[in-house]
């Protein structure tokens, strides 16, 4: 190929660069975008308020005006169903973002001082790590008592609970691997302040493997905090978290299936946009990214 | 010492280190905690009398040390202490739900086995054709469906459109084992599809890496037939890595049992623990979830035993 300087290239617009992503990532992606939009305007479009009993007869199908059909309390639950979205998406979010910063924070604390401080901090992760993860959510939010039962912040501290371990992990053996070089080393030796060479060595080397390690966690989120509200763990009614939702429709399923379907389809749809999004943003950062390690 | 020996003894050691911590994390989280256990218990506006006599019943009185070595010392023992819901020792609740679950965990397994391998051997005989595709697709739509909805979903084709199977596990009214067999079937199909997608992907990957291998290429130049060649050498050496996955399943499973056994309402140890969490049955918390950390400890000591002999750099 001919050499060419860098200001005759034309820059490639974004649409081109995103027809040349990986298709999974374009998959993802356009999901994703969906389901954001419907999150964020789903409440002013919904035909109906969410918690409106009797907009129709109870239990009945799907049909022009009532998408999903209806649920015992005569609510429609295609309005319910668009309600739930920004739940689900602003819990998940949160909870893997505050997970994410306490678990890389200790991660590359630990990678970066090692000493006892790292030896006692990782055998308590592994300890931590050793309870099924589900038993732990649950345990978290039994342990919290009645007072704060149902409450939005419980499940982002659940969220945050499960994952702080898993990144902590992901971090240390991140930062383990950046610390062996010389960039860092030549850091210290010019006698910078931990603080500093942790902030402007260590971090931006390891960004790419914790905005992976986000990006699968966050794709996990949604089921977590699903299947926590369908236990009784998670949201409480009448919240229309979709995992609720199902759980509370289930009993429906032989006469309306419908109002087990909608949420159900919208939480698998979100998922599947969240992991192809992940791939696709992985093979294009040239990472795997790290698969069920739950 | 033989290195393999060595190194299964210090896995040991390392195990039980880790499952004395996770002893002390639990304790800790359930008794030790901030905030009067009586008043998670009771709620608030209990009155102050009830709260005492359960403080003396729990044995809060007492050092949170103290409490903690004579808890551990009957969690040896087996002996956990009495229900705080049920008013009977918690072994023996335990136990039995424990042995229901132990049996659904192995016909899942059963099942898991042909489940994950048939579409993977599909998978590399096709490789990046349309079967390949299909199972692909299949694997990614179940991976990303929650338990609770698959098991749901399985339940509404299987019991409800379709009614072949029981929608409820009610396995105490089994006149015979193959009746209750029959009965927890449909639990076990979404145990088992739940745990085989991981599987196939893995076995998937590794046997489409393993046939661009030069020793699978010199079988197909001796003109052995493809059959021949997947089965006779690509699928035992996939096996290794799909062992090790099927021990972290297994362990994953655990957590799993936890929904199905909800949906299914069958009565296992994981509707036992979900149960125990809602009451806030404090004796009968810390003993499931310590036998749950066990199961896990346990599987995974012999998944790395398994790894450590499997490994032919470490045979003598």
């Amino acid at each position: 190929m001919a050499v060419q300087t860098l200001s005759e290239r034309r820059r490639p617009g974004p649409l081109a660069v995103f027809w040349s992503a990986p298709s999974s990532f374009r998959i993802g992606f356009v999901l994703l975008a969906v389901h954001i939009l419907l999150a964020v305007f789903g409440p002013f479009i919904a035909p109906f308020p969410q918690q409106q009993m009797m907009v129709g007869r109870p239990i009945q199908g799907p049909d022009l005006t009532h998408w999903f059909g209806t649920d015992q309390l005569g609510r429609d639950i295609f309005s319910r169903t668009l309600h739930g979205g920004w739940i689900v998406i602003s819990l998940s979010v949160t909870g893997t973002i505050l997970g994410v910063a306490i678990g890389a924070t200790i991660g590359l604390a630990c990678g970066y001082t090692r000493g006892w401080v790292d030896e006692v901090v990782m055998r308590l992760v592994e300890a931590i790590l050793s309870i099924p993860f589900l038993i732990l959510a649950l345990l978290t939010v039994s342990m919290a008592g009645p007072a704060l039962a149902g409450s939005p912040f419980l499940v982002i501290m659940v969220v945050a609970i499960i994952y702080t371990p898993r990144i902590a992990r992901m971090a240390r053996a991140a930062a383990l691997d950046v610390v062996m070089r010389d960039y860092v080393t030549a850091a210290r030796l010019r006698g910078e302040a931990t603080f500093s060479v942790v902030r402007r060595e260590l971090l931006p080397n390891v960004m790419g493997v914790l905005l992976v390690e986000f990006a699968v966690r966050a794709g996990y989120a949604p089921i977590l905090i699903g299947t926590l509200g369908f236990l009784g763990f998670g949201m409480q009614p009448p919240s229309p978290e979709w995992g609720l939702m199902i759980s509370e429709y289930r009993n429906l399923l032989t006469v309306q299936p419908w109002a087990v379907f909608g949420p159900g389809l919208m939480l698998s749809t979100l998922v599947i946009g969240l992991n192809f999004f992940t791939e696709g943003l992985a093979r294009i950062l040239g990472r795997s990214p790290v698969r069920n390690s739950k | 010492m033989n290195t393999a020996v060595s190194l299964i003894l210090q896995r040991i050691v390392y195990s039980i280190g880790t499952l004395v911590l996770v002893s002390v994390i639990i304790f800790a989280a359930v008794e030790v905690l901030p905030g009067d256990v009586t008043a998670r218990i009771l709620g608030r506006e209990a009155p102050i009398e009830a709260r005492e006599k359960l403080r003396v019943e729990l044995g809060l009185d007492r050092p949170a040390v103290e409490r903690y070595f004579t808890w551990a010392r009957g969690a040896v023992q087996g002996d956990f202490g009495m229900s705080l819901s049920a008013r009977k020792p918690v072994d023996e609740i335990v136990f039995v739900r424990l042995r229901n679950t132990l049996i659904l965990a192995a016909y899942a397994m059963l099942l898991y086995i042909p489940l994950s391998i048939i579409p993977a051997l599909v998978q590399a005989f096709y490789p990046n054709r349309l079967p390949d595709r299909i199972i692909s697709t299949l694997t990614i739509l179940i991976l990303s469906t929650p338990e609770f909805l698959l098991s749901t979903l399985l339940l509404f084709g299987l019991a409800v459109a379709f009614p072949i199977f029981p929608p409820l596990s009610q396995v105490s009214g089994a006149a015979n084992p193959l009746e209750f067999l029959y009965m927890i079937t449909l639990p076990a199909v979404s145990l088992a599809i739940l745990l085989a997608v991981s599987g196939t992907r893995l076995l998937r990957e590794s046997m489409i890496d393993l046939l661009d291998s030069d020793f699978i290429r010199m079988a197909e130049l001796k003109g052995m037939s493809r059959l021949r060649v997947v089965l006779r050498h690509a699928l035992p050496n996939a096996l290794i890595p799909w062992l090790n996955a099927t021990a972290i399943n297994f362990a994953f499973m655990i957590g799993g049992v936890v929904v199905v056994e909800r949906v299914f309402v069958f009565p296992g140890f994981g509707s036992l623990l979900v149960d125990a969490m809602q009451l806030r049955d404090v004796p009968l918390i810390e003993a499931s979830v310590l036998i749950a950390a066990f199961i896990f400890i346990a599987v995974n000591l012999v998944a790395d035993i398994g790894a450590v002999l499997l490994n032919p750099k470490l045979r003598t």
